[in-house]
């Protein structure tokens, strides 16, 4: 199965970079504008459940990846086939600076918190997400807190030994 | 009418858990509800990248405060399978009794928040009073009654105290005899009905589209479970079956956290029977030297409350390069929660949110 699906993607897309790692596991490499078609493509097919979107911050290359992690459901209610055990890592690389993407809730709606979560901590900005507002943290930080330029203890040093400590008055 | 703003939680006392939910109501109908996590925020996947990946493990574990094993679990399956390491089959028995019994323990302080969530605080006590009762089994196998980290890469910390398996099976027994007690007072309870048949519904369609997993989806009626689809430690040794309901609702999604607490019994007493005699642990590298090789893994397990995932990056060195957990709270409490409260009465707030079973740590990490 995984073989056809190599070839099924192989030939509707053109400029995509396919690995197969494992035997349950196809890593699909493409470029910006092509993701949302392959989504929607690879849904087509079945592989209805989006788990995961994540982001992994590539310093020394100066880039971000996007990675989609693609599974499916059943198609009955109980037969479980090889197609579960299957996924699919779609992956994308956007530039460090002024970093920007499409977004994907048209396709998959579960994308939601998945992408403001990413805007927060990576600096994507998902173009068409209707809520791109702060999710986890409280403050605003010049540089997204989870690349890897941002220094965490640097930042601790910074912002909290400005705080006077307290002074406790001896009776 | 007039509309006003509510905040629910994260001070409230239908609220369990760092958890807060701006209601827009007008009159007792919610017109518009947003979740607003955040406050149990630590940033553990950033703090991972400065530790190595022995060091972890006393993170990894506090992401989800109720349930904490399969947490150690996943960690374990991503480091073991990209630095290639195997699992001896006795470790792989002790694993899924482990996380059996974890998940009772999980499904029991669930059945706590949402028996009490309904003002059946009898119910809620002999919950948390037989969770107690695992946890002193957790104490006495690992020496933690909460975190334990006792699932390690290679295997597992330590092999079974003598005498355990027994006191194991005594602990389940005393727990399965009060199943009766329990389904008298809460589970066959028309009260119970009354307040949870129809609330929070959802289709099986919707529950696809929205991401959900665990008793979400199976109480629309489907048999996913990652214990079945893709099995891990010594789940595809014994036979077993996965609970499911029809109707989607809450009552549904509650009845099947009881099915499931009984097949996790039933499984734990298979396992105990199957088990091997042999180690439990194969060595790993020194951990201060440990090098893994470059490359990525996408692991997953079923945790009590639905898929847990793990997306896992090394860059070749002794920390990992990039860790993004998957948790099934996610999708029900950012997604789920905000569409099934549209059009809900501010009294089944909390019940909608304790039946879709969200854990706030788990969202924040």
């Amino acid at each position: 199965m995984i073989n056809s699906l190599r070839q099924k993607l192989e030939a509707t897309f053109k400029d995509i970079r396919i690995a197969i790692p494992e035997e349950s596991r196809i890593v699909v490499t493409a470029e910006n504008d092509g993701v949302p078609a392959i989504l929607r493509y690879l849904k087509d097919l079945g592989l209805d459940h989006l788990a995961l979107i994540s982001a992994v911050d590539w310093i020394e290359e100066n880039c971000l990846e996007l990675c989609f992690i693609l599974t499916s459901y059943m198609q009955n209610d109980d037969e479980v086939t090889g197609r579960q055990k299957l996924h699919i890592i779609l992956k994308t690389s956007i530039p460090r600076e002024k970093p920007k993407f499409k977004t994907v809730i048209g396709i998959f709606p579960n994308a939601e918190p998945y992408e403001r979560e990413i805007h927060e901590l990576f600096g994507i900005k998902f173009e068409g997400h209707p809520r791109l507002t702060p999710l986890l943290l409280e403050r605003e930080y010049q540089i997204p807190p989870f690349r890897k330029d941002f220094d965490t203890r640097k930042y601790v040093k910074e912002v909290f030994d400005k705080i006077p400590s307290v002074e406790i008055e001896e009776k | 009418m007039r509309e006003l703003e509510l905040y629910f939680g994260p001070q409230h006392l239908g609220m369990v858990g760092n958890f807060s939910i701006t209601l827009k109501v007008e009159g007792d109908r919610v017109l518009e509800a947003r979740a607003n996590p955040g406050y149990l925020h630590r940033g553990f996947e950033k703090l991972m990248e400065y530790r190595t990946w022995m060091q972890n493990f006393p993170m990894v574990c506090r992401i989800n405060v109720v349930e904490p094993d399969s947490m150690e679990m996943i960690y374990a399956m991503a480091v073991e399978k990209l630095a290639n390491i195997q699992v001896p089959e006795r470790a792989n028995y002790v694993r899924s009794i482990y996380l059996e019994l974890a998940r009772v323990g999980s499904h029991l302080f669930g059945l706590w928040a949402y028996a009490n969530m309904l003002g059946f605080d009898t119910v809620a006590q002999w919950a948390m009073y037989h969770r107690d009762l695992v946890l002193d089994l957790f104490e006495e196998l690992t020496g933690g009654r909460v975190y334990h980290i006792y699932i390690w890469p290679g295997g597992v910390r330590r092999d079974f105290p003598p005498g355990f398996e027994d006191k194991v099976v005594n602990t389940l027994h005393s727990i399965g005899g009060c199943v009766p007690d329990y389904d008298a007072t809460f589970f066959n309870n028309r009260l119970f009905y009354e307040r949870a048949n129809g609330i929070g519904k959802i289709s099986r369609e919707q529950a696809k589209q929205w991401g959900a997993t665990g008793q979400t989806l199976r109480a629309t009626g489907m048999k996913f479970d990652i214990r079945k689809v893709e099995p891990y430690a010594a789940y595809d040794k014994v036979d077993w079956d996965v609970p499911v309901r029809e109707n989607g609702d809450a009552y549904s999604r509650v009845w099947v956290i009881r099915d499931e607490m009984i097949e996790s019994v039933h499984m734990i007493f298979k396992l105990l029977d199957a088990m091997p005699e042999g180690p439990v642990y194969n060595r790993v590298p020194n951990p201060f030297k440990w090098k893994i090789p470059k490359g990525e893994a996408y692991v997953r397990c079923e945790s009590s409350r639905g898929e847990l995932g793990l997306y896992m990056v090394s860059s070749g060195g002794d920390k990992p390069y990039r860790v993004h957990f998957r948790t099934p709270s996610y999708p029900n409490g950012l997604i789920l929660l905000e569409k099934l409260l549209k059009n809900a009465s501010i009294a089944d707030v909390g019940n909608i949110m304790i039946s879709l079973y969200v854990v706030a740590p788990e969202i924040d990490r």
